[in-house]
């Protein structure tokens, strides 16, 4: 039909051009969206980086401009935004990502770059230089820690080692951790018993937090240590009903239940252990030597913050995994491959790398960065040789790619808290737990094939 | 006829007209420019309409129908099979029961609320307008703002309403777990009652004074005038703020900001009685991971909110008193 000039618009032919005119300002609005540069790399070239704040200081950004030519332009890192831009056909160039639960998980769905050529081809980032933290980064299409580099992490830590607060400690006259040997997890528990202070209903000094990075990873890691394994074989499905995780799951629902540190039930306001241990109300603190950083920087805290190894099970195995290995990896749909690479050496084998080893946040994750850790003062030197022997009982646990660990921690906090009040036994709670995370996994094995 | 008739017709009689003659321009009629302004007017709302409500619901609707979860490449068409899982899953039918809980109790405690504090402010008393502007002012708060100080003044150990209870000999509680933190939720909600009050308030202002005065001449009491005169001329107001507070506390995202870890995985850690509707939706969307049957969850949702609408307009259709001008409908 054609269009007379001057005759009046009928509401039909008008919602008709409306939805036409949405439907081109949605294709103009998708053009718009996140639009990266293409080509090969090279001065000028401009890279999308999803990322924290954290991660990427606007001075960061400058001096990366300033050092090899590139202009970053950061997103913040959000799943959902991720998801978005990938499912948009423009995804960012560089994407944070927690090594040991996020590598399986989106390198099984084959949207990650195989970085392998590009480390063979690296004056910067040398295989032989990587710690074996980055081989969290590693999926060989069945299993974590082997195969093909799909990242690297920016530093990393052993998640199951703790902090303790000596003059806490001093205060409630109960000995030291023994400096290079475990613990076993039920002596920690009975010390975090201990060193718990209350009044009128209100926990004044909490003896003790163990929750992990995520508390299914750490439970992977409990299950191990206590000899067994979380996951079966193949990784598509959990079995807590087997006498290991059992009784990893026990030791934590025992923790929850005593309230002797923050958990679901009793949640800390901060979301995080730093500013509890700071206002030494924290006396054992788990997190890895990352937790140095902030430590460090408070003079009065430092002297009397000490390391201690990974606690293992009674009669168990010696590990100490890092459950996180947080850093970035680039979608095998980047347009800007080569220039993220750059971005990708830069970061974690260039300036950037030697800042972050010598701040303390982290262990850097290139061996040849080691000497950089700070090692000034004498409480430094003592955190140091704790850290260094404890390298030798790090071990990869590989998480399953069919869920992600918010998916199976989401399962867990709906379904344990009944356990940690008391109304339900770990017996009964083991069970569901199996049915519930089983469902989510064979969901994922669906979509993987 | 009236002038914009005749317009109209001579305009169309022009245009007919015009177009015998070839190579000649139409005059346009007013009719013809007042319909290409309204629409011109009206164009950017319903683009805004169809790019930005419209076309999310319809895709949320496709999603609905598939097993959709953003990155898998194995994603499929299910059919209704998202729906008859929702209709089996506990999770739903409980997280609805509470959402249904906390609307009959919070709907009805903040109108009240409101409306007695629109009453007290309503009255001549000193520095009146001081008054109003301090109980408005909590509804300006931005919420994110106000679940980090609730957060903060509930915590158990920390918390001021704990060192409250301290001072009376009484054992601190923990207010932002099971089962006092349906408690804190609905203050949050009572708190910000000030948006009913400034409501409630232009509604009471409405009220014609000689109505009020004729009922205290004929011997009624204050309680009696509120009761019979202002409550019934109240009624539209009153009517209004229940479908929008049952809409808003249905859809309600407020335990979101209480939740100590305010992310994904944080939001399924949130005690059950604050694990509302909404919050079993964003847990499905952003931590499990499932966006098809999320979506599944939020159109029913949207029917259901249509259906307790018209449920509640049907039920009050004989008790809402509209005041309209019998004239107006000649």
């Amino acid at each position: 039909m054609r269009t007379q000039a001057g005759a009046p618009l009928s509401r039909r032919r008008f919602l008709a051009l409306s939805a036409a005119g949405a439907a081109t300002g949605a294709a103009s609005l998708s053009g718009c969206a996140m639009q990266v540069s293409n080509g090969v790399s090279g001065p000028g070239e401009t890279v999308t980086v999803m990322a924290t704040a954290e991660d990427l200081s606007p001075e960061l950004i400058k001096q990366a401009q300033k050092d090899i030519g590139v202009k970053i332009r950061t997103v913040l890192f959000s799943t959902s935004k991720l998801i978005a831009m990938m499912t948009n056909g423009n995804p960012p160039d560089l994407v944070r990502g927690i090594g040991a639960v996020d590598a399986p998980y989106y390198a099984a769905r084959g949207v990650m770059e195989d970085l392998d050529p590009y480390f063979a081809k690296s004056s910067v980032l040398r295989v032989d230089d990587l710690d074996p933290v980055n081989d969290l980064w590693r999926y060989d299409g069945r299993s974590q820690g082997k195969g093909p580099r799909y990242g690297m992490a920016k530093d990393f830590s052993q998640d199951s080692m703790f902090w303790y607060n000596t003059a806490l400690f001093d205060q409630a006259g109960v000995d030291y951790p023994p400096e290079l040997e475990p613990v076993t997890y039920e002596e920690w528990l009975d010390t975090a018993k201990r060193l718990t202070r209350r009044r009128k209903g209100q926990t004044t000094v909490f003896g003790g937090s163990y929750n992990g990075v995520s508390t299914i990873d750490m439970l992977a890691g409990l299950t191990v240590s206590a000899g067994g394994s979380l996951f079966t074989d193949d990784f598509s499905r959990v079995d807590f009903t087997s006498p290991e995780a059992r009784k990893a799951l026990g030791w934590y629902i025992e923790y929850c239940r005593t309230k002797v540190g923050p958990s679901i039930v009793q949640p800390d306001p901060n979301a995080w252990d730093g500013p509890t241990f700071q206002a030494n109300r924290l006396a054992m603190s788990n997190s890895g030597y990352w937790l140095g950083g902030l430590i460090n920087a408070d003079k009065k805290l430092a002297p009397l913050a000490r390391l201690a190894p990974a606690p293992v099970f009674q009669g168990g195995k010696r590990i100490s995994p890092c459950q996180a290995g947080t850093g970035f990896w680039i979608p095998s749909k980047s347009h800007n491959k080569d220039a993220a690479w750059r971005v990708f050496e830069w970061f974690f084998g260039e300036a950037p790398a030697k800042a972050r080893a010598s701040g303390g946040w982290g262990i850097p994750t290139l061996k040849s960065l080691r000497p950089l850790m700070p090692a000034q003062e004498s409480y430094q030197k003592r955190v140091l040789k704790v850290q260094e022997a404890e390298l030798k009982h790090y071990s990869v646990i590989a998480f399953t790619p069919y869920a992600t660990a918010d998916s199976l921690l989401g399962l867990f906090n709906q379904i344990a808290p009944a356990a940690m009040n008391g109304e339900m036994s770990v017996d009964i709670l083991a069970r569901r737990l199996n049915s519930a995370m089983n469902d989510q996994l064979k969901r994922g094995k669906e979509q993987v094939g | 006829m009236t002038v914009d008739q005749i317009s109209s017709v001579a305009g169309r009689r022009g245009s007919t007209q015009a177009a015998g003659r070839s190579g000649t321009r139409p005059p346009t009629s007013i009719a013809t420019r007042r319909h290409r302004a309204f629409y011109l007017f009206a164009s950017p709302w319903i683009a805004g309409f169809v790019l930005l409500t419209i076309a999310p619901m319809a895709y949320a609707l496709w999603l609905s129908f598939t097993t959709f979860d953003g990155i898998s490449p194995r994603w499929h068409y299910v059919g209704f099979g998202n729906y008859r899982e929702l209709f089996a899953d506990s999770q739903t039918w409980h997280s609805l029961g509470r959402t249904g809980l906390f609307a009959i109790t919070s709907v009805p405690l903040s109108i009240v609320a409101g409306l007695g504090l629109a009453v007290l402010v309503n009255r001549p008393i000193k520095a009146r307008g001081l008054f109003r502007t301090l109980l408005y002012l909590p509804a300006v708060v931005p919420p994110v703002g106000a679940g980090i100080a609730f957060k903060q003044v509930f915590d158990q150990n920390s918390g001021a309403a704990n060192g409250v209870l301290n001072l009376f000999g009484i054992d601190a509680l923990g207010w932002l777990a099971d089962p006092y933190a349906r408690y804190v939720l609905i203050m949050t909600v009572l708190w910000t009652a000030g948006n009913i009050m400034i409501i409630s308030l232009a509604g009471l202002q409405d009220v014609p004074r000689e109505l009020l005065e004729a009922a205290r001449i004929d011997g009624a009491s204050a309680w009696r005038s509120f009761r019979s005169v202002t409550v019934p001329l109240l009624s539209p107001v009153l009517l209004f703020q229940t479908v929008t507070g049952v809409i808003a506390s249905v859809q309600t995202i407020m335990p979101l900001l209480l939740a100590p870890d305010p992310t994904p995985a944080g939001i399924t850690a949130l005690p059950q009685s604050n694990h509302l509707y909404m919050m079993h939706v964003f847990a499905e969307y952003f931590a499990f991971g499932r966006y098809g049957y999320a979506s599944a969850l939020l159109w029913v949702l949207f029917v259901l909110i249509l259906v307790v609408t018209g449920l509640i307009f049907r039920a009050t259709s004989g008790v809402v008193f509209y005041n309209v001008d019998p004239e107006a409908k000649k």
